[in-house]
């Protein structure tokens, strides 16, 4: 998909030819879009050149996808990608927001308004906006055991954004049980102790929780155990393979019997770590029903494996960097670099070690832990575009949740915030400043508009008159939303719509400042500079 | 044996890799075809070193490359990213919307058109018998016709490849409206990979192929330096010396001469300059051995060639020629301490290459490449030196003195011919080069040799490079062609005696030099174009001065009396 716009060539362009092009470049993404917006938006289906398919729904997806060449768009679909990148959400309305803002001015602009009063005036709305929102949001008490509910209902939210309902209502509990799980109390959430690992299945969609983890790969011997049970984990960052480690020493062999010599030597080396390896499997394991796997960030060659198997030890190589970490956490014990010191207290734990095997592809589950700290992800789909979807949803979902622990707040939703904040700015703001200032605020906040109006415009709704309700019920004081199926305003603390305060402030910030730096261009910037994101 | 695993990085890296792997692919066909020239079937390269060997989800058995490709979206023309070609993949059942309930829009990209060649690939691919016991004027025919439309018509590395790939080999970067090809983007290409996670799907990638090897013995890595690329490959090696600590990799930078261009201003030239300083210093900084390859222009290169510059098709194929054949000795068996064989000599794997050309001497890493194609014949003893004496170097900027004394180098030469067009025996062409290096005044320091029988085979999409004073076998014509001065290719040319080099000497001093000169001269003083051009690329003043360090110490190799105590490292 591509989006071109006029004036490509022109490198420097008089100042209001230069703001126009900024406008309509504003404009045009905001029209590619728009559809996308809220639970009644479109769906994107891309089919590339050599028929390959990506589907999606999400403004950050898109834009990725898309070829832009304007300058201008490029600039504003980066702040938008930034936007993501930092909240994790509210992509497609940073772009909706930027275009509406772009689009208000144009008219003040024609009527004869300096660009610079509007950008004035935009920083005093944004700022008022911005206390209004500390005012308007819903505090959400976390402690140690965070309110469930509040989390579903954000979590399914931001799902069925993206999600037909019954599969987002599936993932809802999912997602908010896997932060829950790697939430350590008074630090942040890394979402990276959860795994998303997926699977090809030819007529399924299904996604579920493993409390543990999934690994995509399996033991490399034929005789080792597929399935284990009570299984002690080792994690380690070992090599156990024959390699030249003396690629730097400033040695080399004149025959091939001083080259037998040095192999002979290294492979002692080699033999003597698994051997230690084996020596703790046999202590701990003596008598009992109880397994040994080995977990290994680094190589294991066919000789070691052997070793390996013959002692009866399950052994994994090469496994992600990541998975050291979530191992530990997942099963307990420590990660160790050397064999040297190893002890019991070195060792994780598993009910159960399996192996799955799909194709070419193995799949190594480990199940069945004490209290974990880290899990996966499992989503299966019948072909790659729609596990690419599920797992974008599944992203977005942990984000909502993670922001809302942190955030210890969230924020009404289905448009009832911007209609809130415009009429804050009209009733309240607006007479604070003087003269052509007073259309700058009021632009401001038409352009908050573009979030109910779109979403009301996605769900086939006559907008103006979604609009004009709206506004009744917030001039009778109350706060409500819209009902994307009717139109009728509802309360989004009802139906448990909800969105996060921190994109949303995400959003209310950056928008006005690329709209700023857009108006008040000398020439049109080119491409290829690199553009800092706004802070 | 032991595995090799390749990767590709950006849009000229991909041309090279796409006949590299056309020639292995030739290989494969030509040990299972009772009709070839027996020398592939006896004297065969242990394939399993580049291949793995799998099943498709539907149980099938494949043989595939182990090869990472990284290009930008959009640079696979006909081509799925799931390797297969064209629409198969998107059958109709696929368009189902599985996941969303409500509206769709469909925007489709107008189809990529094969041309003849992928056309007839994917009709051979349907009714494989129709191939052999057609008529063969017939065919002859047809095969004119689709040498023809590569001649004219290459757009994408994938319009000339014949190889199955495998799934998880090819990535595109997202992010188009970053534009990898353009020199300025170092800074943008950087963040593009690292922030949107595109380098952890790479590494993830990466490890699929690595897991598999029971005693992976190195990478050979082919990046397109000459725009953001650079950038993608710094990180992916920097990521690659962190999770395989002891893996040795081989790294070729490749620019095909289009690159060269003359700046249009001054910004572009400084531009460019810092470009290939920062490159050189990042790209060497994590990898154990790095071949600069690409002239400004390869028309002149050889009297046996011809090769134009404006063709990506054309530049590239040489390119991947000279390292397939350094990729030869990773190749060999090993054999035993009663090391001679008839059938190759001087197996090497890639952390034996990388020890003898930069530990053995003076540990310098950055070394040239030469390459003669095709190699001339051994008969032609008129003069003893004669296969060295025809390569050609690939490496810009370097001196060509042949003087070093403390030079290394490592020969390999595959498929020599002796009178009368008959295949020369491995001894004979070890008798050949020992005293040829015999008769030579300044004799390098170390010299290894590798040799094996087996040529270059020539695969039907291969341009016509060669001269028409090229035969069949790819041995040298006294006597011009009849046909005429028309260049040579696949169809005139089957397979082509090889003979290439990689030399670690004071040749390369000049190239490095200018880099580190350029690095000095533009980007360390405050205040001006150059510094503010590094800084937009991300780097800060300590960085840009480390990077000038490492430069530095590239260069130190080379002058033994310069005062290192001052430095403390
Ligand atoms: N059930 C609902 N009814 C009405 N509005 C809703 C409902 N659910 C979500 N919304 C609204 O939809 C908007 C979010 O839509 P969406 O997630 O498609 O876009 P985004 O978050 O701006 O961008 P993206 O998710 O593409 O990065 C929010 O304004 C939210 O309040
Ligand atoms: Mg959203």
């Amino acid at each position: 998909m591509s989006v071109r716009f006029l004036n490509q060539n022109a490198e420097v362009l008089n100042k209001s030819a230069a703001l126009h092009m900024n406008i309509n470049a504003a404009k045009g993404l905001q029209d590619v879009l728009k559809t996308n917006l809220g639970p009644k938006g479109t769906i994107k289906m891309l089919v590339g050149g050599a028929g390959d398919l990506k589907l999606t729904k999400d403004g950050n997806t898109l834009l990725k996808e898309m070829q832009i060449q304007n300058p201008t768009a490029i600039m504003i679909a980066r702040t938008a990608v930034a936007q993501d990148d930092t909240s994790g959400d509210g992509t497609t309305s940073t772009v909706l927001f930027i275009g509406e803002l772009m689009k208000q001015s144009e008219r003040c602009i024609d009527e004869g308004t300096h660009p610079r009063f509007l950008v004035d005036a935009f920083d005093v709305a944004k700022r008022a906006t911005l206390e209004f929102l500390e005012k308007f949001k819903t505090p959400v008490v976390i402690g140690d055991e965070p309110d469930r509910d509040t989390l579903k209902m954000i979590a399914r939210t931001t799902l069925r954004t993206k999600l037909y309902e019954g599969l987002a209502d599936q993932l809802t509990d999912i997602v908010v049980n896997a932060v829950l799980c790697i939430r350590k109390p008074d630090e942040p959430i890394d979402l990276f102790m959860v795994e998303i690992m997926h699977m090809r299945h030819k007529f399924d969609v299904d996604t579920r929780l493993v409390e543990g983890l999934v690994l995509d790969h399996g033991s490399r011997h034929p005789d080792m155990k597929r399935r284990a049970e009570n299984c002690y984990i080792l994690t380690c960052n070992v090599s156990l393979e024959y390699e030249k480690s003396e690629i730097n020493a400033g040695f080399f062999y004149s025959n091939a019997e001083q080259r037998e010599k040095m192999v002979a030597a290294e492979r002692r080396q080699v033999d003597e770590r698994v051997k230690r390896i084996i020596e703790l499997k046999n202590k701990v394991c003596a008598g009992g029903d109880k397994n040994f796997v080995v977990i290994n960030q680094k190589g294991i060659d066919p000789p070691s494996l052997d070793l390996l198997a013959r002692a009866g030890i399950i052994a994994l190589r090469r496994a992600k960097r990541r998975n050291m970490e979530r191992l530990v956490l997942a099963c307990g014990g420590e990660a160790v670099n050397s064999v040297d010191d190893l002890t019991e207290d070195c060792l994780g734990w598993a009910g159960l070690v399996y192996e799955h095997v799909l194709g070419e592809e193995k799949y190594t589950f480990v199940e069945n832990v004490k209290n974990p700290r880290s899990c996966t992800i499992l989503i299966k789909g019948p072909n790659d575009h729609t596990i690419a979807q599920i797992k974008d949803a599944v992203r977005d979902g942990l984000r909502s949740v993670k922001n809302t622990v942190e955030d210890e707040a969230v924020v009404l939703g289905a448009g009832a915030f911007e209609v809130a904040a415009k009429k804050h700015l009209i009733d309240n703001v607006k007479k604070t400043v003087k003269g052509r200032a007073q259309l700058g605020v009021e632009a401001f906040a038409e352009a908050l508009l573009v979030i109910p109006k779109t979403l009301a415009e996605n769900s086939g709704l006559d907008t103006q008159d979604v609009i004009v309700s709206l506004q009744n019920e917030h001039d009778r004081g109350m706060v409500v939303g819209l009902n994307h199926h009717s139109g009728d305003p509802i309360d989004p603390q009802m139906d448990g719509i909800f969105d996060n305060y921190s994109v949303k402030r995400q959003i209310i910030n950056s928008g006005p400042i690329i709209a700023s730096q857009l108006l008040l261009v000398d020439e049109v910037i080119r491409a290829g500079r690199n553009m800092r994101k706004p802070t | 044996m032991r595995e090799v695993v390749t990767v590709q990085v950006g849009g000229f890296a991909n041309f090279v890799g796409s006949h590299f792997w056309n020639f292995q692919d030739e290989l494969l066909g030509l040990a299972d075809d009772p009709g070839a020239d027996p020398v592939f079937r006896t004297a065969a390269l242990d394939m399993d070193v580049l291949y793995r060997a799998g099943e498709t989800h539907q149980g099938v058995a494949t043989y595939c490359p182990r090869l990472v490709s990284v290009g930008s979206r959009g640079s696979l023309g006909a081509l799925s990213s799931s390797g297969t070609l064209g629409s198969s993949s998107a059958a109709a059942e696929q368009h189902n919307v599985v996941a969303w309930s409500g509206n769709v829009t469909k925007s489709v990209a107008k189809p990529h058109e094969r041309n003849l060649f992928l056309q007839s690939l994917s009709e051979e691919e349907q009714n494989p018998s129709s191939s052999n016991d057609q008529n063969t004027a017939k065919k002859n025919v047809e095969d004119k016709d689709l040498v023809e439309s590569l001649e004219n018509g290459v757009k994408f590395w994938t319009d000339y490849s014949k190889v199955q790939y495998h799934p998880q080999s090819l990535y595109e970067l997202y992010g188009s409206w970053t534009d990898f090809d353009r020199f300025d983007h170092y800074g943008t290409a950087r963040e593009v990979v690292s922030e949107w996670s595109q380098m952890e799907e790479m590494n993830e990638r990466l490890r699929f192929f690595v897991e598999e090897c029971d005693h992976i013995q190195g990478l050979q890595f082919i990046v397109d330096d000459s725009g953001g690329f650079s950038s993608v490959a710094a990180q992916y090696l920097e990521s690659i010396a962190d999770d395989y600590t002891n893996t040795p990799v081989l790294l070729y930078c490749v620019r095909n001469p289009v690159s060269y261009g003359s700046p249009r201003n001054q910004r572009e030239n400084i531009t460019r300059s810092l470009h290939d300083a920062v490159s050189l210093s990042k790209l060497s900084y994590y990898c154990n051995l790095m071949v600069p390859i690409g002239l400004p222009s390869l028309s002149y290169l050889s009297p046996l060639l011809s090769i134009k510059d404006d063709k990506h098709f054309h530049s590239s194929a040489i390119c991947a020629a000279a390292i397939h054949s350094v990729s030869v000795p990773l190749r060999l068996q090993h054999v035993g301490p009663a090391s001679d064989s008839a059938h190759s000599s001087g197996n090497l794997d890639i952390g034996e290459l990388v020890h003898i050309l930069s530990d053995q001497g003076r540990q310098n890493m950055i070394t040239a490449l030469d390459v003669a194609m095709p190699a001339p014949s051994l008969a032609d003893r008129k003069d003893l030196s004669n296969i060295e004496r025809s390569l050609h170097c690939l490496t810009p900027e370097t001196n060509d003195d042949d003087e070093d004394p403390y030079a290394v180098e490592s020969l390999v030469v595959h498929g020599a011919l002796d009178a009368g067009g008959k295949r020369a025996s491995v001894s004979q062409v070890k008798d050949y080069i020992c005293s040829a290096f015999e008769g030579r005044a300044t004799k390098p320091k170390f010299s290894h040799l590798s040799v094996s029988p087996c040529p270059l085979p020539i695969p039907l999409p291969f341009p016509s490079i060669f001269s028409s004073s090229i035969g069949h076998q790819g041995q040298i014509l006294s006597s011009q062609d009849p046909e005429g001065t028309r260049p040579k290719g696949s169809l005139d040319v089957v397979s082509v005696p090889m003979a290439a080099r990689l030399r670690s000497s004071n040749d390369v001093v000049p190239f490095i030099e200018r880099r580190s000169a350029s690095l000095q001269r533009l980007g360390m003083a405050r205040g001006t174009l150059g510094s503010q051009i590094l800084r937009d690329w991300g780097f800060g003043k300590e960085e840009v001065e480390d990077m000038g360090e490492h430069l530095a110490k590239l260069l130190r190799p080379f002058y033994p009396e310069m005062d290192l105590t001052s430095d403390s490292d």
